[in-house]
């Protein structure tokens, strides 16, 4: 009865009672994705469920971390939003989790896609708009601590509409991706991987998600991916032809990562060659964020304060 | 995605300097309310109720890191805040006790073993047995009460970033620094005083208090170091100096009448702290500096003799 009285001020609808469900739109390794409504305001939302596996310890440790994380990190705006966190059960009595997200109508990869398919380029104050963004939710999210480690066009969100871009598939919400079917010939996880990592570094920093922005800013212009490999040697030779082979002189330290082999030698080439219709401002930004050394590429913030975003209208951003 | 919850600061050289400003802007939303140190004040059943939880708390943590303890009475206080004080039955502040203690050990990926839980609850009151169910049910509405903001910014997050402001390059001299200062950190968590002030400032405080204790030669450059850093606010550490220092006195005060021993260094600890307040409002002059030599002398004797039996004492 205490137990009854002490909740009673946590009212709460369960969470099929207060939600509409309108379809399926992903299924990941923990669960299902929902494009839902919610009853009592009408607003969409991404509702995604999962199944606790609860044994004898209740909300699993791992759950409970990254469902603390995502709630801290969703007070920027360029990060998607966790909404609330409802717990219900389903048929068989088991508890099930439902963490409700904004909802947002595509990705970077579908609206990459979309200009490659009419021929045409994005234009550059959508890119630097877009590109601002991203720098924005990174710093958010690397100031509290986090890394992400797997940014990619397909978990950055975007609203059509008004070109609001927001970072998802951190911790837990990322179980919720659409699997990679297997008969696609994309590794994505690959090609935005930053090369420290491709060899075997143990201590990851930073660092690793800034290489991640300047893939992603490079195929923003391009509408190509920069680096596609099909495999981690792949994707390292890719890296190589274009940047040149590293070596002790341009990156201290990198003969001794575990991963480290003798690989042909390289000139680096001039990143205009790899990225052509970027201006001169872009291209020294984006040579900043793919600096082979981790500790020398450009941080987050620093990004945002580059003379390549002057021109733009940060007002509402 | 990495993500230390100890230590978010703790790479602090890896860190773009621009990214320690974060955690001192988003600290206060980890704390309680302002008006839940006042409403507790105004009532002690409230107080004691308090007293009792984290008393609750604290045996079931004494073998565990000091972030434990101070995680799960930081989640109690930001309950307590948020859905008033519950009745008076001794067995709901147990199910509360261990359900905060369990989400801690959680957040903290800490083992323990279920059974010397209940076997701790179990002392004194034999009727209380909860059921593995109950306390879940009782988790989630802390989860549901906290709206799942369990990762809390505590005055451990902070005391890296301070440490490394006061350049000891010994490590173990680092370390014995830190493991007094959580201590300190701990112990004054149990006063509603401190509720008051921010984990930053905690930090800063137990940090320099320890420090004094420690290292009282270099104190004043440590001083000088959280003096010059610009996301403290120099008169709240000294308040919540006075505070800490008070609470550490009851503490030496109850060693002391074990062992017998005068307390008038505890008061030294006082005329240090002004004094050196007062050397830089006066500029230095050779008097001042003389006495000050002396007085140093006496706390270092002082601290001397009180390691053995405060280290004796503090056994859990």
């Amino acid at each position: 009865m205490e137990m009854e009285k002490t909740g009673a001020g946590v009212a709460v609808l369960s969470a099929k009672e207060a939600f509409e469900k309108l379809e399926k739109v992903g299924e990941g390794t923990y669960g299902k994705v929902y494009r839902a409504r919610e009853k009592a305001t009408g607003k969409i939302v991404a509702l995604k469920k999962t199944r606790l596996h609860e044994d004898q310890e209740g909300v699993p440790p791992t759950t409970l971390r990254e469902v603390s994380i995502l709630r801290m990190l969703s007070r920027d705006p360029h990060v998607v939003r966790l909404m609330d966190v409802k717990q219900g059960q389903n048929k068989e009595g088991k508890t099930v989790l439902y963490l409700v997200f904004e909802y947002m109508d595509t990705d970077l990869k579908k609206f990459i896609r979309s200009f490659r398919q009419t021929g045409q380029s994005i234009p550059p104050q959508t890119i630097k708009s877009l590109m601002y963004q991203l720098c924005k939710g990174i710093a958010f999210c690397h100031g509290h601590g986090i890394l992400h480690r797997d940014l990619k066009p397909h978990n950055l969100l975007m609203d059509r509409k008004t070109m609001m871009l927001k970072i998802a598939d951190l911790g837990l919400a990322r179980a919720f991706t659409v699997p990679i079917k297997k008969y696609t010939h994309e590794i994505l996880t690959l090609w935005y991987r930053a090369p420290e990592v491709l060899l075997g570094a143990t201590h990851y920093s930073m660092a690793v998600d800034i290489w991640s922005v300047g893939c992603i800013f490079a195929e923003l212009v391009t509408k190509q991916a920069l680096f596609a490999g099909d495999s981690e040697l792949q994707q390292l030779l890719h890296i190589f032809r274009l940047l040149g082979t590293p070596n002790e002189e341009v990156w201290p330290g990198v003969s001794k990562l575990k991963d480290w082999h003798e690989y042909p030698q390289w000139n680096p080439k001039s990143l205009s060659t790899a990225v052509p219709g970027l201006d001169e401002l872009g291209l020294d930004l984006l040579s900043q964020m793919l600096e082979y050394e981790p500790s020398k590429r450009i941080s987050a913030k620093k990004a945002m304060e580059h003379a390549y975003f002057n021109d733009l209208d940060k007002g509402h951003l | 995605m990495d993500f230390d919850l100890e230590n978010p600061l703790g790479n602090f050289h890896d860190l773009p300097c621009d990214a320690v400003p974060s955690l001192f802007l988003i600290e206060s939303d980890h704390i309680p309310p302002p008006n839940y140190c006042q409403s507790l004040k105004a009532s002690d059943f409230d107080i004691s109720v308090r007293r009792d939880v984290v008393s609750l708390i604290s045996q079931l943590s004494c073998t565990f890191d000091p972030v434990l303890p101070y995680l799960a009475i930081n989640y109690l206080d930001r309950f307590l805040a948020n859905q008033g004080i519950l009745q008076p039955k001794p067995w709901a502040n147990k199910l509360l006790a261990v359900s905060c203690f369990s989400l801690a050990a959680k957040m903290l990926k800490t083992e323990y073993s279920a059974t010397d839980v209940q076997v701790l609850m179990n002392h004194g009151d034999g009727g209380a047995i909860f059921e593995t169910q109950t306390i879940q049910r009782m988790e989630g509405i802390v989860l549901g009460a906290l709206q799942w903001r369990m990762r809390s910014i505590t005055p451990f997050s902070f005391i890296p970033f301070f440490v490394n402001l006061f350049r000891l390059k010994d490590p173990a001299l680092r370390q014995v620094l830190k493991d007094r200062a959580s201590e300190i950190i701990l112990k004054s968590q149990r006063e509603i005083k401190v509720l008051e002030f921010k984990p930053s400032t905690v930090a800063a405080s137990a940090l320099l208090y320890a420090s004094h204790e420690l290292f009282p030669f270099q104190y004043p450059c440590f001083l000088r170091a959280i003096s010059d850093c610009s996301y403290i606010n120099k008169e709240t550490v000294v308040q919540c100096y006075n505070v800490i220092q008070d609470i550490a006195r009851e503490e030496y005060e109850s060693v002391l009448n074990i062992n017998s021993t005068s307390d008038t260094p505890v008061n030294v600890l006082d005329e240090h702290f002004l004094s050196l307040e007062s050397e830089k409002t006066n500029g230095t002059n050779v008097v001042v500096t003389q006495e000050q030599d002396f007085k140093r002398r006496k706390t270092t004797d002082y601290g001397n003799n009180r390691r053995v039996p405060f280290s004796h004492f503090h056994q859990c």
